[in-house]
């Protein structure tokens, strides 16, 4: 029977979201295929995370090895390529993440299995398996379709597909596979995990935010939000290039690279509202967004918009916000 | 014939481009101007990168470009702010120009090397209070004691000296000379030099980053090789400098109208008014049109005169034609600008109403619009 | 250390308004304005400072038509010694698969220490041509670089990872790095450098030059063609608040206040 492998990410004894979406995500093309979802997990010591795993895949492949302790591309690369050759899956799924980017490309040359990166929906047509995916910072929408082969191989982006257990419990069986590892990778080591040095701020925990974007220009202006802020009470959070540019810790980015947050207000100021981003806040009670291209996709995401000159709108509604308070008091 | 930039000055505009929409934010640009302050640090990142000192050669730490690479700086610089662009633009003004043709080698070593990278600003104080565009007597004397010459005088609207660490002074050195221009000198004063008091002029209408300010001579001694060049020639290498300074003039005013008209070109086609983008509206899109127009002519003729520079072709009546053609395009421009953006244009945030602020000293200063005509004329009034 | 460094001439659309072209498989491009893949400029940024440091030579690569030149020049304008430009017809519509193949035809006759290039490009984003081309060479890679240490024979980089952690890893050299924003900060073309970059010769090679076959590039050697493109779905708008800056903060303030959070 034809498989979609799902790659099982996990970290630091956790499973990922990500799993969980694909797998609901692989479900739903097996149910309409006639195939079978298989989740193919990497580890060591994780027969907990299999157990979890067959309430969602028919066959969870197991592999155990010390050595697979923490994800090597390069160990994962050896592992797949032999599972892959050997089951022929119709489809191989990763995340678009940090693991996915690294070990896919890699696995797929060598496999000489096609491959689409950060797919946002996957269709199997008769001429093979059709992608959505986005072009030009998710300006522009692509549908593809993949060269016709065998095994596909796709990586998804994160928080596209909404996890859901299914319906009829799949009663996954484990399927052990002894690993082929013979030695430690030598040419690629995990050393450590490393978290950037701390601001002492913790975004997550803050009830109002304001996210700063590419859109506040200039580090100068930094001192005019931050007096918003504190008339606000508000904590500020930036996406992406703030912290490039070094001008707010890394602690305080917003984004699938950064924290996830969900706040009561978040105040979106000059943030285009790339999805990497809006990964990071979608959830957050109130959205206001201000920005001055009226095609942002963050007004898509916010409750309230407001097409203007941020510089504008900052200065106005500190002053507005000091009134009210006043009137409180 | 051939109308377009040669790969080399492509990349020198995108570079010069990039530099300016990066730093040249339009915070800074209001800030300073509202402080009617000089751009100090943004001179010095300019001039480390090359921008400040494109027409000088390489052996005085210039880039050795001609006026022509130098005018797509200056041009890029006032299109992104004209406050800033001309304040950094006219931060190496006069004196490293002179010397480099009149000056010692000595002076070219000591004074030029500090002006193309940036690391100084000068300043080239010729008007006075008595003396606007005839500068034909000048009642700042210097005088021989010795070693030393002596400067008395005063000197009004002096861009850079505020801030400038060197001068050059044109003084009368001989009160007798017949016509009296054949008695003028130019002189290097440094900054702090005893009897030297400049004085900050405020409330200017536009340029407020490029500060000017009023200067007095009281006994400055200098010595004798402080001299540019010979004595009682400076007059000539003053007017001879403008053949060259007022094609960069030119450049600023084309920037500025580059600048506003794309802003005004941008807010035209997302500003609706009755339903629709006002660009739709004939009476703004032909305005737009007839921006385009001028601004493509100046730009052709302060390009030719700056060609014709670098051929070696100096050419006064094409230079003074480039001079007054983009002062008056940019004033114009500047001015329909602000009209297309109606209310909003009248506003400071808005960034248009700088700009024709700034534009207007483009047909005041390096000589007005009247001077450039009368040099025209007068060339014209000889043919047969 | 001999760095390559892989670049990518790309439209800047952060800010621009796109519009897809008649072909409905491409976007309209006389408008925009092109300039290196922001990824790439830090790639180069930091192949530029190794050198500094430690000596060797930079080349950078591309694979674009006569245009994408001016990213090249950039290039060296901001220290690379050397550039390549791969330009055919036939490597029209190459895909990301397609392109590391054309790279590595040129690349795997080069000396090269380390190979790097941008995590992603802002067109396509599919953040995998570097992968692709360390599997043809066979050379070790880390992708979403965030840190580079080199020390003898091995590198320590820290990668990216989501919520804010990175990992270290020890990699041996020759390795490939796909570098992501914010490794350090690109410098800004300077006039000398323009000076320098016009002396030196871009060298330029086609298909024939690379040893491939037709059937390698192009479509019919890419994983994947695009059908068509689209504007993405609205499916959420905000309400948007209009007037006066002044009106506009009364309302927001308003709103806020009536979540009770003023």
């Amino acid at each position: 029977m034809a498989k979609i492998f799902v790659l099982v990410e996990h970290r630091q004894g956790r499973l990922r979201d990500i799993t969980f979406e694909m797998l609901t995500k692989a479900n739903e093309l097996t149910e309409k295929t006639d195939a079978e979802t298989t989740a193919v997990l990497l580890g060591n010591n994780i027969v907990e995370h299999a157990k979890t795993l067959t309430e969602y895949a028919k066959t969870v492949l197991l592999v155990q090895d010390p050595k697979l302790e923490n994800f090597n591309s390069e160990a994962y690369r050896k592992i797949l390529a032999k599972l892959i050759t050997e089951h022929k899956p119709s489809l191989v799924m990763m995340g678009h993440t940090s693991y996915g980017i690294e070990l896919a490309p890699r696995l797929a040359t060598a496999l000489g299995t096609p491959l689409a990166t950060d797919c946002l929906d996957l269709t199997f047509e008769a001429d093979g398996l059709a992608v959505t995916r986005q072009m030009y910072g998710g300006k522009v929408n692509v549908k593809a379709m993949l060269r016709k082969a065998e095994t596909y191989m796709t990586t998804v982006r994160q928080a596209t597909f909404t996890a859901e257990k299914p319906a009829t419990p799949p009663n996954g069986q484990i399927a052990e596979v002894p690993s082929l590892l013979t030695e430690e990778i030598a040419e690629k080591r995990f050393l450590q995990y490393v978290l950037p040095p701390s601001g002492g701020v913790d975004i997550t925990a803050a009830e109002k935010l304001i996210g700063i974007g590419r859109g506040i220009k200039d580090q100068t202006n930094m001192s005019m939000i931050e007096e918003l802020a504190k008339t606000l009470g508000a904590v500020l959070a930036c996406s992406r290039p703030i912290v490039d540019k070094g001008w707010l810790p890394s602690d305080r980015q917003v984004g699938s690279s950064g924290k996830t947050v969900k706040p009561k207000l978040y105040l979106a100021l000059g943030i285009s509202g790339a999805f990497q981003h809006v990964l990071g806040m979608k959830s957050s009670d109130l959205i206001i967004a201000v920005n001055k291209d009226p095609k942002a996709p963050i007004f898509s995401f916010a409750d309230y918009g407001i097409v203007e000159d941020l510089f504008k709108i900052v200065p106005a509604l500190k002053g507005k916000i000091y009134e009210l308070k006043g009137q409180k008091a | 014939m051939h109308f377009e930039l040669t790969e080399e000055q492509k990349e020198i505009k995108k570079a010069i481009r990039e530099f300016c929409e990066k730093e040249f934010t339009p915070q800074i640009a209001l800030e300073l101007d509202q402080k009617e302050e000089f751009p100090t640090e943004l001179y010095r990142k300019a001039g480390k990168l090359g921008f400040t000192g494109m027409k000088f050669p390489q052996e005085y730490s210039g880039q050795g470009y001609g006026v022509l690479e130098d005018c797509i700086v200056v041009e890029e610089m006032c299109r992104v702010d004209p406050g800033l662009g001309t304040a950094i633009s006219s931060g190496t003004f006069m004196v490293a120009d002179i010397l480099l043709k009149h000056g010692t080698e000595e002076q070219k070593q000591k004074y030029i090397p500090p002006l193309a990278k940036g690391e100084a600003v000068s300043s080239g104080a010729v008007t006075e209070p008595e003396h606007g565009s005839d500068i034909t007597r000048m009642d700042t004397t210097a005088a021989k004691s010795g070693n030393e010459l002596v400067i008395n005088g005063s000197k009004e609207f002096i861009t850079n000296s505020p801030i400038a660490d060197y001068f050059m002074i044109l003084c009368q050195t001989d009160p007798n000379a017949a016509p009296s221009h054949r008695g003028q000198s130019l002189l290097i004063v440094e900054k702090g030099a005893s009897g030297l008091e400049v004085t900050k002029l405020h409330g200017k209408m536009g340029i407020k980053p490029c500060i000017t300010g009023s200067v007095s001579l009281s006994e400055v001694k200098v010595p004798e090789n402080n001299l540019v060049g010979e004595l009682n020639k400076g007059f000539y290498y003053v007017l001879e400098f403008f053949d060259k300074s007022r094609i960069a003039v030119a450049a600023q005013a084309v920037g500025m109208a580059q600048g506003a008209f794309e802003k005004a070109l941008q807010y035209s086609k997302n500003r609706k008014q009755f339903g629709s983008p006002i660009i739709q509206f004939q009476g703004v899109s032909f305005k737009i049109a007839d921006m385009a127009i001028k601004i493509e002519a100046a730009r052709m003729l302060t390009y030719k005169a700056a060609w014709l520079y670098d051929q070696g072709k100096v050419n006064p009546v094409s230079t003074s034609m480039a001079k007054a053609y983009a002062s008056r395009v940019a004033v114009e421009v500047t001015d329909d600008a602000i009209q297309i953006f109606g209310g909003y244009g009248y506003l400071a945030d808005y960034h248009v109403e700088r700009f024709h602020r700034c534009a207007k000293i483009t047909e005041i200063y390096e000589g007005t619009s009247e001077i450039q005509k009368l040099t025209i004329s007068n060339y014209l009034a000889k043919q047969p | 250390m001999d760095v390559v460094v892989c670049v990518k001439h790309v439209p800047e659309t952060a800010e621009a308004e796109l519009r897809i072209d008649k072909t409905g498989k491409a976007i309209e491009k006389t408008s925009l304005v092109f300039d290196i893949n922001e990824w790439d400029d830090y790639a180069l940024e930091e192949a530029v400072r190794i050198r500094e440091k430690q000596g060797g030579t930079v080349t950078v690569i591309t694979v674009g038509a006569q245009d994408s030149e001016s990213t090249l020049r950039k290039c060296l304008a901001r220290g690379a010694d050397t550039a390549i430009r791969l330009t055919d017809p036939k490597f029209e519509n190459s895909d990301a698969y397609a392109i590391a193949k054309i790279l590595h035809s040129a690349i795997k006759n080069l000396h090269y220490d380390l190979i790097l290039l941008g995590a992603q490009a802002g067109d396509d984003g599919s953040a995998m041509v570097g992968p692709i081309l360390a599997e043809m060479l066979n050379i070790p890679h880390a992708t979403m670089t965030k840190k580079i240490e080199l020390n003898t024979g091995t590198a320590k980089v820290n990668r990216e990872l989501e919520g804010g952690l990175e990992e270290q890893l020890e990699i041996k050299l020759p390795a490939l790095f796909a570098v992501q924003t914010g490794i350090n900060e690109p410098r800004y073309v300077s006039i000398m450098g323009i000076r320098k970059a016009m002396q030196k010769e871009i060298k330029v090679m086609g298909l024939a030059d690379t040893g491939l076959t037709e059937a390698d590039v192009g479509p019919a050697g890419s994983w994947t063609t695009i059908e068509k493109l689209y504007v993405p779905p609205v499916e959420k708008q905000a309400e948007f608040l209009k007037g006066t800056p002044e009106e506009i903060a009364t309302k927001i303030a308003d709103i806020v206040k009536s979540r009770g959070l003023i």
